[in-house]
C-alpha cells in the first residue's frame, strides 16, 4: 500500500518539473547525443555515455527523490540512496571505458532503441493520452522511470558487453515502480517491470554470446 | 472587616491558583462547549469526554506542497470543526500529514475544540523524542494531547519516554497503535501490563477479531480505544455502496452507508472514537454525522452484522 494518492504523486511532479524547467529541454538534449553516438560510434563514445547516465541518476537520486519525492514517502530516502549509487558506478565505468555503445542491427539492437524511443517520445504521450500530461507527468532523463528504461536500452546497444552490475538498481526499480504503476494507474510505467526483466535476459544472452565470439 | 475580608480574598485566590496548577498538572482542562446533541464518550483515565467521531490522516493528507491540495485540506479540517469533531490521529509515517495538519490548523479560527493525536515510528528511542519534538513543530504546538507508540515499534524504549514527557506535562495521555488486525497477542501484553490511556487498533463491521478479547479487555483495564480503518481503507464502501441502505437504517438515524458503518464502530460500550479519513468536505459531514443521533443497541448492532453479512 502507497502511503499517498495518486493525487498527491502527480503534484509532486507538477511542482519539480515547473521548479527545474528548463533543465528537461537538456535531458532530451543529451538523450538525443548519446542516441547519436549509439548510430555513429566513435572509439571512447562510452566516457560521454557514462558521464549523460551518471549526472541523471545523480541528479535523480538527490534532486528527485531526496528532495521533492521524499516529503511524501520517506522510502525515497532509501531510493534515492540507491540513485546515487547508480549514478557512481555509471561514472566509474565510464572511467575504465566499459560503456562504449554502437547500435547493430540485431535483436539487441532493436530492442534497446526500441526501449529508447519509447523512453523519450511514447512514454510522455502516453501520459499525455490519460490525464497525467506536462507538468504533472514523469520526463525523460529527470525522472526515474523514463530513465530507468531509457538506461537499459543503453546497456542493451553498449559494447562488447554491457556491465551486469549496472543493470541491478535498473531492474529493481523497475520491479518497485511498476508495483507502484499498478496501483496508480500509470499505463506508461507499465512497461517499466517489461524493460527491467527482458532486459536483463537479453543482456546475459548477449554478453554470452560476446564471450563466445571473442 | 474589611481587611479579614481583603486577607480571605487573597487567600481565596492563591488557592484557586494552586487548583488551577494542579489540575493542569493531571491533564484535566475546562469542557469546551460541545455542538448541541453531539455523541461522546469519556475516556477512562481521566473522565474528559471526546466526541466519537474523530478524523485519521493516512494518505489523505499527505499531498506534500502543493498549495491547492493543502488549500482543500483545509476545507476538510474546517467541515471537521464546524461539526463538532476533535481528534486528529497523524504520525511521521505518514509523510507530509502532519505539516499539512499545522498547516490547516494555522489558518483555522474554530479549532478550540482539537485534541491532537499522534505518534512516535523510529526503531531508535533517541530518534524518537526528535521525531516527537519535530511533530510539535509540524502542529504548531506546545503540547499534545496524546502521543502513542506506532505499530508497537520499539514500544519498550518509547513508553520510557511518553512516560517522561507526561510526568512534564508535554502530553496528556499516551498509548500504543496496531492495525490491520495484526500483533493482538502482544498488544494485549501491553494492554495488561503498561500504564497506558489509550489502545488504537482495527475494528469494522468485517474486521470483528477485536470484539473477543481486546474491546473487553480494554474496558476492564479502563483504556480508551481508537478504533482505525473503519472502512477497510474504502474496501467497504466498494463492497456495499451500491446496495440498498437497510430499511432499519433509520432506527439509529443513519443516512448512509458511511454512518451505519461508523454508528456500528462507536456503539460499542469499549470504543471511545472512531477516525476515519477522508479527502472530501462532503464525505466529512457524512462522516460527521454519524456523531449525531441515536446509536445502536446490541439487538440493532447484530442486525446490521446479519445484514452485511448476508450481502
Amino acid at each position: 500500500m502507497l502511503p499517498f494518492s495518486r493525487e498527491a504523486f502527480f503534484a509532486v511532479f507538477a511542482h519539480y518539473n515547473a521548479a527545474i524547467w528548463p533543465a528537461h529541454i537538456a535531458a532530451y538534449a543529451l538523450g538525443g547525443l548519446l542516441v547519436l553516438l549509439a548510430l555513429k560510434p566513435r572509439p571512447g563514445n562510452g566516457r560521454i555515455v557514462a558521464a549523460v547516465l551518471a549526472i541523471a541518476w545523480l541528479w535523480m537520486g538527490i534532486v528527485y527523490h531526496m528532495l521533492y519525492f521524499a516529503p511524501i514517502n520517506w522510502g525515497a530516502w532509501v531510493f534515492g540512496t540507491f540513485f546515487i549509487g547508480q549514478g557512481l558506478l555509471l561514472a566509474w565505468a565510464g572511467i575504465r571505458g566499459k560503456l562504449d555503445v554502437h547500435f547493430k542491427r540485431n535483436l539487441f539492437g532493436a530492442v534497446g532503441l526500441g526501449f529508447i524511443a519509447f523512453s523519450m517520445i511514447l512514454y510522455p504521450l502516453i501520459g499525455l493520452a490519460t490525464d497525467h500530461g506536462w507538468p504533472r507527468g514523469p520526463m525523460f532523463g529527470v525522472a526515474p522511470c523514463p530513465t530507468v528504461i531509457f538506461t537499459v536500452g543503453m546497456l542493451l546497444i553498449t559494447t562488447p558487453r554491457a556491465p551486469v552490475h549496472l543493470l541491478i538498481v535498473p531492474v529493481l526499480w523497475s520491479l518497485i515502480g511498476g508495483a507502484a504503476a499498478w496501483q496508480l494507474g500509470i499505463l506508461e510505467d507499465l512497461a517499466l517491470p517489461i524493460a527491467g526483466i527482458s532486459g536483463v535476459c537479453l543482456v546475459f544472452w548477449k554478453n554470452r554470446r560476446a564471450r563466445g565470439l571473442a | 472587616m474589611t481587611g479579614d475580608r481583603r486577607k480571605i480574598s487573597r487567600r481565596a485566590v492563591l488557592g484557586s491558583l494552586g487548583a488551577v496548577v494542579a489540575a493542569a498538572r493531571v491533564g484535566w482542562r475546562p469542557a469546551l462547549a460541545a455542538p448541541a446533541g453531539i455523541v461522546q464518550k469519556a475516556i477512562p483515565a481521566t473522565g474528559e469526554r471526546m466526541p466519537v467521531i474523530g478524523m485519521g490522516s493516512w494518505i489523505t493528507f499527505n499531498v506534500g506542497d502543493d498549495e491547492k491540495l493543502r488549500d482543500a485540506r483545509v476545507e476538510v479540517l474546517r467541515t471537521f470543526f464546524d461539526r463538532g469533531g476533535a481528534m486528529i490521529d497523524s504520525s511521521p509515517m505518514y509523510g507530509s500529514s502532519e505539516d499539512v495538519i499545522g498547516y490547516g490548523l494555522a489558518r483555522l479560527k474554530n479549532t478550540q475544540d482539537l485534541f491532537s493525536a499522534t505518534k512516535v515510528w523510529t526503531p531508535l528511542q533517541w530518534h524518537g523524542v526528535k521525531q516527537m519534538e519535530s511533530s510539535l513543530d509540524l502542529w504548531g504546538l506546545e503540547t499534545f494531547d496524546l502521543l502513542q507508540v506506532h505499530n508497537l515499534l520499539n514500544w519498550e524504549g518509547h513508553l520510557e519516554t511518553l512516560l517522561e514527557w507526561k510526568a512534564h506535562g508535554r502530553v496528556r495521555y499516551i498509548g500504543v497503535t496496531t492495525s490491520h488486525g495484526s500483533r493482538h497477542d502482544e498488544l494485549e501484553k501491553i494492554m495488561m501490563a503498561q500504564p497506558i490511556d489509550f489502545v488504537q487498533f482495527t475494528y469494522n463491521v468485517l474486521d470483528r477479531a477485536a470484539e473477543k478479547r481486546l474491546l473487553p479487555l480494554a474496558a476492564e483495564r479502563g483504556l480508551a480505544v481508537i478504533v482505525n480503518r473503519p472502512f477497510r481503507r474504502g474496501a467497504l464502501f466498494d463492497r456495499f455502496a451500491d446496495k440498498p441502505l437497510p430499511e432499519w437504517a433509520g432506527e439509529c438515524d443513519c443516512a448512509n452507508w458511511a454512518q451505519i458503518f461508523l454508528k456500528f464502530i462507536v456503539s460499542h460500550p469499549a470504543v471511545t472514537c472512531a477516525i476515519p479519513a477522508t479527502t472530501r468536505v462532503d464525505h466529512m459531514q457524512e462522516n460527521m454525522g454519524a456523531a449525531y443521533g441515536r446509536l445502536p443497541d446490541g439487538a440493532l448492532r447484530t442486525r446490521i452484522v446479519r445484514y452485511i453479512e448476508s450481502l
